[in-house]
């Protein structure tokens, strides 16, 4: 017997219980639609939760340090190692600096701004300055700003003024709170005033004043986030180029260079590579590691978010699955009247020449028939379903004044893995009804009514 | 003359509880190519269960059963059932007719199971029910269709995958009499002109005498006579 006779017959028999098909396939239909709509809101709401975190900036950075704080990592990888007090925060625990560790040095950031998937690097530049603005002074840290953060994070809007205008130009942006600080009535009236930084240099080994001012161009609110460099704001900001002047000349450089004569600049205490897109963070911070940093991003925090998405995965899906097994006992039900109600036609078959395996063929095909209609059907009312309530959950974000987005996300594998996982289970289903069709003895089945 | 069957001290013994029953109990007996047997006895006497071995739907518990050379004690399932689908065409008292199909989808069913291609068995079914007299009833469903329509469609659905050996159970046990002489004339015919094989239990000894070249009469399970009867 060929597939297509085999095809067609259980077909045919199916059409021939019109009503007992339809309500059979619309338990497997509610079954896959509950599954595919919990599995599509697991998605959805990991791509809204993932989507919002990666436009932040936040996960396209890598924090790289001197490979002799190798041992400090976050996240998760960090548990492996041990307790806190063997992550080398001790000064005893000198023997756990790696052997190939290294520093952070000019011609260190080229190597690493040369790798593969890597579009920026830049030092993590913080460097204290006394401001003087009006006669007053007060002690600050200011922080280096690469151009390329223009536009990310909490560049993306400059409230007032605008942002660096070059990497070389001669001028400073302020947090909200610090412009507050000096003048509280009218922080946007700052934007055009200067203010005079000053700073202990080292200008052919003897300490100088250096002074600096810079026209405020531009205030910036300040976004809750740990990582200034990677798009976080700082009270006090230049240009980058203007931050490495100020570190290369400073006191603290000169006494660094003299304390170790074999250096000819000093190292920078951190950096930031950011990379050009989220998925390739992971990569190359094991790269980064593997060349003696050390490194970590807040991708291994997404990671472990990754994780938790999942386990919300599998839970919304196992709720789903519950419609899904009732409706796979549909299908054996249907399966073992259906066979008890052929049973003579079973007997006849074999009679003229049917195999048990034809037997068993037919009856497994009309399983999976009912399950691939029943896959269709649910796929479709899943989305459909999903659309509703989509449209509603919005209308009520929006009114309490959040983004509207996709809670239910349905992509292409999860179609095809709701279809072909309902087929699966319908065959599944059918395995013992068929088993036992085709074990049926011909001259007992002949003799049924 | 080629023998089509063979039957050497075939046994077939149920076991219904405690006590075994000896449905057949040392049947021998020989059936040469283009005869017409009748297989006479009392309900119990054991005629249908030799013919449900010798269709291979059931198994001998001893003895061997050759067709054709073949030893179906020796076959498995799936072998038993290539020998139904070829060897074989199986006529039954209650026609058996899948009630769903008409009568040509259940002339061409029969072909495919064993994988004639569409066209070929929808214009075999066709010839086979014009050949039987039932050329305007192709498409009627079996409720359709008199009691002697229905045995005739049976018997074109045994005929379809051209088996040299008819069995034929009771075939017109559900009929009347003008209808069960017109289906045993086209059997006859089958037999005189086709030259198929055929052996048919009955339990009327008349019948037998009439159309059938031999009559075997068989008691508990045993054959106790075996005569050329008379060709009319």
């Amino acid at each position: 017997m060929t597939f297509r006779d085999t095809l067609g017959l259980a077909l045919r028999n199916l059409g021939q219980a019109k009503l007992r098909t339809s309500l059979t396939t619309m338990g497997v239909a509610i079954g896959i639609a509950s599954l595919a709509g919990m599995v599509s809101l697991g998605i959805g709401l990991q791509d809204q939760f993932v989507g919002r975190f990666t436009k932040s900036g936040m996960f396209d950075a890598i924090n790289v340090m001197p490979g002799s704080v190798g041992q400090i990592t976050f996240g998760p990888g960090a548990r492996g190692r041990g307790g806190l007090g063997r992550r080398g925060f001790g000064r005893g625990n000198a023997a756990q600096v790696p052997d190939n560790a290294r520093e952070l040095t000019d011609e260190a950031l080229k190597e690493l701004a040369a790798m593969e998937h890597v579009k920026d690097v830049y030092p993590n530049l913080r460097v204290p300055v006394e401001v003087k603005y009006r006669g007053e002074s007060e002690f600050a840290v200011a922080a280096g700003v690469p151009m390329g953060v223009r536009g990310e994070g909490a560049f993306q809007a400059i409230p007032y003024g605008r942002f660096f205008g070059g990497d070389s130009e001669n001028a400073c942006m302020l947090s909200l709170d610090f412009a507050k600080r000096i003048n509280d009535q009218d922080p946007k009236g700052l934007i055009g005033q200067s203010l005079t930084l000053n700073y202990a240099a080292s200008l052919n080994g003897t300490m100088q004043r250096a002074e600096m001012t810079c026209p405020i161009v531009g205030i910036v609110e300040r976004e809750t986030g740990p990582f200034a460099g990677a798009g976080g704001v700082s009270g006090l900001m230049v240009p980058m180029a203007k931050a490495k002047e100020i570190f290369a000349s400073s006191l603290a450089t000169a006494q660094a260079l003299m304390r170790d004569p074999t250096k000819t600049s000093r190292p920078y205490p951190s950096a930031v590579v950011k990379v050009k897109s989220a998925q390739s963070t992971q990569d190359v911070e094991e790269q980064i590691k593997k060349m003696g940093f050390s490194a970590f991003s807040l991708n291994d925090a997404l990671q472990g978010a990754k994780r938790a998405f999942i386990i919300l995965d599998i839970v919304l899906s196992l709720i789903g699955s519950i419609a899904l097994a009732v409706s796979s006992l549909g299908i054996m039900n249907t399966m073992v009247m259906s066979i008890l109600e052929r049973t003579r036609e079973i007997g006849i078959m074999k009679a003229i020449g049917g195999s048990d395996g034809d037997i068993r063929r037919i009856f497994l095909i009309e399983a999976s028939a009912i399950g691939f209609f029943g896959g269709v059907t649910g796929v479709v009312l899943g989305w459909i379903v999903g659309r509703i309530i989509n449209l509603g959950a919005n209308i009520y974000i929006q009114q309490q004044g959040g983004t509207p987005g996709n809670l239910f996300s349905l992509p292409f594998w999860l179609i095809g893995g709701a279809i072909g996982f309902s087929i699966a289970i319908s065959l599944l289903a059918g395995t013992y009804p068929a088993g036992r069709a085709a074990r049926l003895d011909p001259i007992q089945a002949l003799r049924h009514d | 003359m080629v023998t089509v069957l063979e039957t050497r001290d075939l046994k077939k013994h149920y076991r219904m509880g405690a006590s075994t029953v000896r449905a057949l109990d040392g049947v021998s007996l020989t059936v040469e190519q283009g005869e017409f047997v009748g297989l006479l006895g009392t309900s119990g006497s054991g005629k249908s269960t030799l013919l449900n071995l010798i269709a291979g739907l059931d198994r001998p518990s001893e003895g061997s059963l050759r067709i054709f050379d073949q030893d179906l004690a020796q076959m498995s399932s799936a072998e038993l059932s290539l020998h139904r689908q070829k060897n074989v065409g199986i006529i039954f008292q209650s026609f058996n007719l899948v009630s769903t199909m008409s009568a040509a989808e259940n002339v061409a069913l029969a072909m495919m199971f064993a994988g004639v291609p569409r066209r070929e068995r929808e214009g075999h079914a066709t010839q086979l029910l014009d050949a039987i007299g039932l050329g305007g009833r192709q498409t009627h469903r079996p409720r359709e269709l008199s009691g002697g329509e229905q045995q005739r469609v049976a018997i074109a659905r045994a005929l379809s995958n051209n088996p040299h050996l008819l069995l034929a159970d009771e075939p017109t046990g559900n009929l009347d009499s003008r209808t069960s002489r017109e289906i045993l004339t086209l059997l006859k015919q089958l037999n005189e002109r086709d030259g198929k094989t055929i052996i048919m239990v009955t339990h009327d000894p008349a019948l037998a005498a009439q159309y059938a070249h031999r009559t075997v009469t068989m008691l508990d399970g045993a054959i106790i006579s075996d005569l050329a009867g008379s060709r009319s």
